[in-house]
C-alpha cells in the first residue's frame, strides 16, 4: 500500500497524561478514507458510551487530500458523540489545523479521558506536551486565539460557552472557522481541554504519486469551478460569501421565520448579501488551498447565511449590527449560532415575545450567564421547551435545531432532515443543490418522487466528502468523479466514483447502526408536528402547504428500502452483516 | 417516474439522437426499478445493484450519428476525447468498451457519467434524476460528432500531428456530409420585442423551442436572454432551452440581488453585451457546425481573433474565470451582432427581435455547414 496513504494517529489520554503514536491498520485505513469515516471507525467501538464519558473518544481526522494540489481539500473532521443529540456527530471544519497536522506526521488526534486541571495539548512534530490552561471564564476567544500565535501553530480551541455546559458548544480552529454543530465543543470541555495546537515542521506540500494525473484533476476541477454560477459567478459564494443565498431563499418562500411560524420575512433586505458589502465592504477569506473563499471578513466576521437567517428572519430582526454582534459574541464564547438562534426563537414562542435588535444580543449574552433563562438557554431548544412544558415549540430533529431551509418548502430537504445521522442537519445530504440550486440538474421541490434514493445516494456521497477531506460547496460545481481521479492520483489507488460511493454507504450505514443502539428509531426521523399541520408563506405562483404526513411517511418507507433498513429505521440483519468489519462491533 | 421515462424517450426521439423509441431502454430506481421495457435484464440489475445511480439509459444512436462513432472507435480506443469546450469541461473523456458486460459497464460508470458499448451503443448514467442519463447521452452524441469532422478538417489540412486520411476515410466523411438536411421548419417567432414579463418570457421560450428543434443546440446547453430597462430575463442554469417555462430569472442589471445565482453561468456575458451594445435579446446556441468550423485552422489563443465569413471567432472557457469567454466575447459581438467562441458555440444579439437573432443564428450555421461540405471537398 502506498505510504501516502497510511494513517498515523496520536492517541492521547488526558487523564494519565500520556500519548503514544500508532500506526493504524491498512484494512481501516482503506475502509474509512480518513475524516469523517475515521471518527465513526473510533465512536464505533463504545456505540453506547455516554457523550461526556471521560472515555468518550473525541477525534480529529485529516482526509488523503490534505496538503494536495487537489483544489477545496484542506478540511478535516471532528468526531464525538454529542451531547445535544446523543447521536454519532462529526463536523467538516476549514482553517489550518489539518495541514498542520500533516506537516506534523499526523493523520488522527484521538483524545480521551479527562484531566484534572483544565489544559492545553500541544504537539509538534509528533512530539505532545500537556501545558496548563487556568480558566480565564470570560477570556474571548480571539484574544486567546491571539496569545497563541507566538507559537507558530494552528489550534482548536473552546470558549467559555462549553466550560458553562452549553449542550452547543462549538470548537473553534483558528479563531474564526467552527467546528459548529452537535455540541463537540462541550465534549472537549468535559474533558477539561481548553486547546489543541499542532505545529509541523514537514513540507506543506504533499507529492502526488502521479503529479501528472493530480494536475489534470485539478485543472478539470477549476474548469468546473469557473464555470459555476453559484461559485464563481457575479453573485457567487466567492463575491458574497453564503449570504448569496439570502435573497434566493426568501423569493423561494422558504426562509424560516418567526420560528418556523412562516416561510417569508419582509426584512430580508436587510441581511442580503448585496446590503453587507454596500454597508461592511467585506473581503473574501479563504481555507488553505481554496480558490473558491467563501468565508466574508471586514475587520469583523461577516455571518454564514444560516446565521444571517436565523438571528434575522426566524427571530423576526431586521438589524443587521444586532445579526453581526451576535454571531461575533457566538464566536467569542464557542457557541453554534443555529442552535443558538433557533433556541432563542423557540423561547420567545413559548414566552410570545420577539427579540429583536439590542434585546437579541442581550439573549444571546445570557446564554452564558448565571441565572434560569441562560441554564434554559444551554440545554437546547428541544431540552428547553420540554423543560417548559411545550416540546412542540422546538423546531429540531433529533434534538439539533433544523438551519435555515424550511422543509415545507423543499421535499428532499425535509426528508433528509428527517434521515441525519446527526439530527436536523442540511449538509448531511445538501438536497438544496438539486431542489434550489439545479445542480447537477433541477429536481421538483414540491414532490417525494425519486427523492428517497438521491437522499441516499448523496448521504454516501457527504460521507465521502468529508472522509477525503473536501469541501461540498466544491461539489455544487465539480463532482465525485474528478475528485475520485485526485484521489488515484495521489494515493496510486486505482479509486472509482462507485469504490467510494461504497465506502459511503458503509460509513453511512454505520452511523445509523450506531444510532440505533443508542435508542434511536423510526420515531426520530419524523419532523416536527408543526411542518405537517402548518402551512408556510404562500404567494400567487409559489404554494406551500404543509408536508402531507403519509407522503413523507411513504418517502421514509422507500429511504429504509433503499437504505437496508427494517421498517423501524434500525439496520436489517442482512445490511449489518454487509458492512466492513471495521465497522461491525 | 413512468411519465418521465417516456417524457425523455420522446425527447431523444424529438431531437434525432435516436430513430424511435424502441431503440432506447430507460430505467430509473428509486425503491424499485420503473422501465420502458417489461422486463429488467439481469445486466441492469446487476449495475443497479453495483452502482450507485437512479437511473441508467441504454440506447443506440440514430443511425448517421452511430456511423461517425464507429469511425471514431474503429482504431479501437480506449477513451475517446472531445475536442470541443463545454464536453472538455463537463464529461472530459468518453470510455470506450468491448462489449456489454455487467462489469466492464460499471468499471466505465465507475469512471466518468457515460460510455460507448461497441457494437450495442451509448450507456449513461445519472444519480439524482432520468434526465442526467439524457443529457450525458446527447452530450456524447455532440461531442462525438464535433470531434470526427474537427479532427477530418485537421487532418485533410496537413495539421501537425494528424496523419493524413485515406481516400477511403474522405470519401465516408463526404458521405455522411451528404446524408445531413439543414434548415428542419420551424415554427415563426415573433418579429417584434417583447414587452413586460409575460410577453419575454413566452417569447424566451418559443425562441428556446425554435433553437432546439432547428437542431442548434443539444443536452441542456445553450442559454437565452432579453432585456428590458435595468432588468434581464436570463435562463436559468441548467435549463433546457426547450423547457424554459418556469426557468428563466428576472435578473437586475446592475446586480443587485443575488437571486441570480440560478441564472446561467454566462449571465455576465450577457450583462456585458447589453452594456456595450444597444441589443435586447441574445441567443446562445451550440451549432455543430459552427463549432467544428470554429476549430478549424488550429487553436486559437486568448486574446486573439479570427473570421469565419465576416463573424469574429474568439476563445474563451464557460463562465467568468480569469480566462472566460465574458472578457473575450462582447466585444467581438459588437460590430455583427454575432460571434463564435471557439470550441463552443455561437452567440446572436439583436436590437429588433428573437426572429432576427434566430436567423442570424440558423444562417452563421449554414454557412459553416457548406465551409464544412467544401473543406472536405476541396
Amino acid at each position: 500500500m502506498p505510504e501516502l496513504f497510511s494513517h498515523t494517529g496520536v492517541f492521547i489520554d488526558l487523564g494519565s497524561q500520556k500519548a503514544r503514536v500508532e500506526r493504524v491498520g491498512r484494512d481501516i485505513s482503506l475502509a474509512c478514507l480518513g475524516g469523517r469515516g475515521m471518527g465513526m471507525h473510533f465512536l464505533g467501538m463504545s456505540p453506547r458510551i455516554d457523550a461526556l464519558d471521560p472515555e468518550s473518544p473525541l477525534v480529529f481526522a485529516t482526509g488523503p487530500l490534505t496538503g494536495t494540489r487537489i483544489p477545496s481539500s484542506g478540511r478535516m473532521e471532528i468526531s464525538a458523540f454529542s451531547p445535544l443529540t446523543d447521536t454519532v456527530c462529526s463536523c467538516s471544519v476549514g482553517g489550518g489545523l489539518a495541514l498542520q497536522m500533516k506537516k506534523a506526521g499526523i493523520d488522527i488526534i484521538h483524545v480521551k479521558g479527562r484531566a484534572c486541571r483544565q489544559c492545553m495539548i500541544m504537539i509538534r512534530d509528533g512530539e505532545v506536551t500537556f501545558e496548563d490552561a487556568p480558566p480565564e471564564e470570560d477570556l474571548p476567544l480571539s484574544a486567546f486565539f491571539e496569545r497563541l500565535k507566538p507559537l507558530g501553530a494552528s489550534a482548536a480551541a473552546v470558549g467559555s460557552a462549553a466550560f458553562k455546559g452549553c449542550r452547543y458548544a462549538s470548537i473553534l480552529v483558528d479563531s474564526s472557522f467552527a467546528s459548529g454543530r452537535g455540541g463537540l465543543g462541550l465534549v472537549m470541555a468535559s474533558k477539561n481541554l481548553k486547546a489543541l495546537a499542532v505545529r509541523g515542521s514537514g513540507s506543506s506540500r504533499r507529492q502526488a504519486l502521479d503529479r501528472e494525473a493530480e494536475e489534470t484533476a485539478r485543472r478539470d476541477i477549476i474548469r468546473l469551478f469557473d464555470a459555476s454560477p453559484f461559485i464563481m459567478g457575479r453573485s457567487g459564494i466567492s463575491a458574497y460569501g453564503t449570504s448569496a443565498l439570502v435573497d434566493l431563499m426568501a423569493s423561494y418562500r422558504m426562509m424560516p421565520t418567526a420560528n418556523f411560524r412562516r416561510t417569508f420575512f419582509e426584512g430580508y433586505r436587510a441581511f442580503s448579501g448585496p446590503v453587507i458589502r454596500e454597508q461592511y465592504r467585506p473581503r473574501p477569506s479563504a481555507c488553505p488551498g481554496c480558490p473558491i473563499a467563501c468565508k466574508q471578513k471586514s475587520g469583523i466576521e461577516i455571518p454564514e447565511y444560516e446565521t444571517l437567517s436565523h438571528f434575522g428572519a426566524l427571530n423576526e430582526n431586521d438589524d443587521l449590527a444586532a445579526i453581526i454582534e451576535s454571531n461575533r459574541l457566538c464566536n467569542e464564547a464557542g457557541i453554534d449560532t443555529i442552535s443558538a438562534a433557533s433556541t432563542i426563537a423557540c423561547l420567545a414562542e413559548i414566552r410570545q415575545e420577539r427579540y429583536t435588535g439590542q434585546s437579541l444580543v442581550d439573549r444571546v449574552r445570557s446564554i452564558l450567564g448565571d441565572h434560569r433563562e441562560a441554564e434554559l438557554l444551554r440545554m437546547g431548544s428541544a431540552r428547553m421547551a420540554r423543560e417548559l412544558g411545550e416540546p412542540e415549540k422546538a423546531m429540531s430533529v433529533k434534538g439539533l435545531e433544523l438551519p435555515a431551509y424550511d422543509p415545507r418548502g423543499a421535499y428532499g430537504m425535509a426528508l433528509a432532515y428527517g434521515t441525519s445521522t446527526r439530527g436536523g442537519c442540511h449538509l448531511r445530504a445538501y438536497p438544496i443543490a438539486h431542489e434550489i440550486l439545479r445542480k447537477p440538474v433541477a429536481t421538483d421541490r414540491f414532490s417525494f418522487a425519486g427523492k428517497a434514493r438521491i437522499i441516499k445516494i448523496a448521504e454516501d456521497l457527504g460521507v465521502v466528502i468529508d472522509s477525503i477531506g473536501a469541501c461540498k460547496f466544491a461539489f455544487l460545481a465539480a463532482s465525485l468523479e474528478e475528485y475520485a481521479r485526485g484521489l488515484s492520483a495521489v494515493t496510486g489507488l486505482p479509486y472509482g466514483t462507485q469504490d467510494l460511493m461504497r465506502i459511503g454507504d458503509d460509513i453511512y450505514a454505520m452511523e445509523r447502526h450506531i444510532n440505533s443502539q443508542r435508542g434511536f428509531t423510526r420515531k426520530n426521523d419524523m419532523l416536527p408536528e408543526r411542518f405537517y399541520k402548518e402551512p408556510g408563506s404562500s404567494v400567487p405562483g409559489i404554494d406551500i402547504p404543509p408536508i402531507d404526513r403519509g407522503e413523507y411517511e411513504e418517502a421514509l418507507d422507500r429511504y429504509y428500502r433503499v437504505r437496508g433498513c427494517n421498517p423501524d429505521g434500525t439496520l436489517s440483519d442482512e445490511r449489518r452483516k454487509g458492512l466492513g468489519t471495521c465497522f461491525v462491533r | 417516474m413512468l411519465r418521465q421515462i417516456n417524457k425523455y424517450l420522446g425527447k431523444l426521439t424529438a431531437h434525432g439522437l435516436i430513430s424511435n423509441p424502441g431503440d432506447a431502454q430507460f430505467y430509473g430506481l428509486d425503491d424499485e426499478i420503473y422501465s420502458n421495457r417489461d422486463r429488467i435484464p439481469e445486466v441492469v440489475r446487476a449495475l443497479f445493484d453495483d452502482l450507485n445511480i437512479n437511473s441508467l439509459l441504454i440506447a443506440r444512436p440514430e443511425p448517421l450519428r452511430w456511423a461517425i462513432i464507429g469511425e471514431l472507435i474503429r482504431k479501437r480506443p480506449e477513451t475517446i476525447s472531445p475536442s470541443d469546450s463545454e464536453s472538455l469541461t463537463f464529461i472530459h473523456d468518453i470510455p470506450v468498451i468491448r462489449s456489454f458486460d455487467a462489469r466492464e459497464i460499471a468499471g466505465a460508470l465507475s469512471r466518468r457519467k457515460g460510455c460507448i458499448v461497441e457494437g450495442l451503443g451509448i450507456v449513461t448514467a445519472g444519480s439524482v434524476a432520468l434526465e442526467q442519463a439524457f443529457i450525458v447521452f446527447s452530450s456524447i452524441c455532440f461531442a462525438t460528432f464535433v470531434k470526427y469532422f474537427a479532427d477530418m478538417l485537421s487532418a485533410m489540412s496537413g495539421a501537425e500531428g494528424s496523419p493524413e486520411p485515406s481516400p477511403e476515410e474522405i470519401a465516408a466523411c463526404r458521405g455522411y456530409l451528404s446524408r445531413i438536411a439543414m434548415n428542419p421548419m420551424t415554427p415563426p417567432l415573433p418579429g417584434s420585442l417583447p414587452t413586460g414579463e409575460t410577453e419575454i418570457v413566452s417569447a424566451m421560450d418559443a425562441a428556446g423551442k425554435t433553437v432546439v428543434a432547428a437542431g442548434l443546440v443539444d443536452s441542456f446547453f445553450g442559454n437565452i436572454s432579453a432585456r428590458e430597462g435595468d432588468h434581464i430575463y436570463i435562463s436559468q442554469t441548467g435549463s433546457s432551452l426547450d423547457e424554459l417555462e418556469g426557468h428563466i430569472d428576472r435578473t437586475a442589471m446592475d446586480g443587485s440581488s443575488t437571486c441570480e445565482i440560478t441564472s446561467s453561468s454566462e449571465l455576465c456575458a450577457h450583462v456585458r453585451i447589453y452594456e456595450l451594445t444597444g441589443n435586447r435579446i441574445i441567443i446562445h446556441g451550440h451549432p455543430r457546425f459552427s463549432v467544428i468550423m470554429s476549430m478549424a485552422g488550429g487553436r486559437l489563443a486568448f486574446g486573439d481573433t479570427r473570421h469565419i465569413g465576416g463573424v469574429p471567432v474568439v476563445a474563451g472557457e464557460v463562465g467568468a474565470g480569469a480566462r472566460g469567454l465574458v472578457h473575450t466575447l462582447p466585444e467581438a459581438i459588437k460590430e455583427h451582432q454575432a460571434a463564435i467562441v471557439s470550441g463552443h458555440g455561437t452567440f446572436v444579439a439583436s436590437d429588433t427581435s428573437f426572429h432576427d437573432a434566430f436567423v442570424r443564428l440558423a444562417s452563421i450555421e449554414e454557412m459553416c455547414f457548406h465551409l464544412c461540405i467544401k473543406a472536405v471537398n476541396p
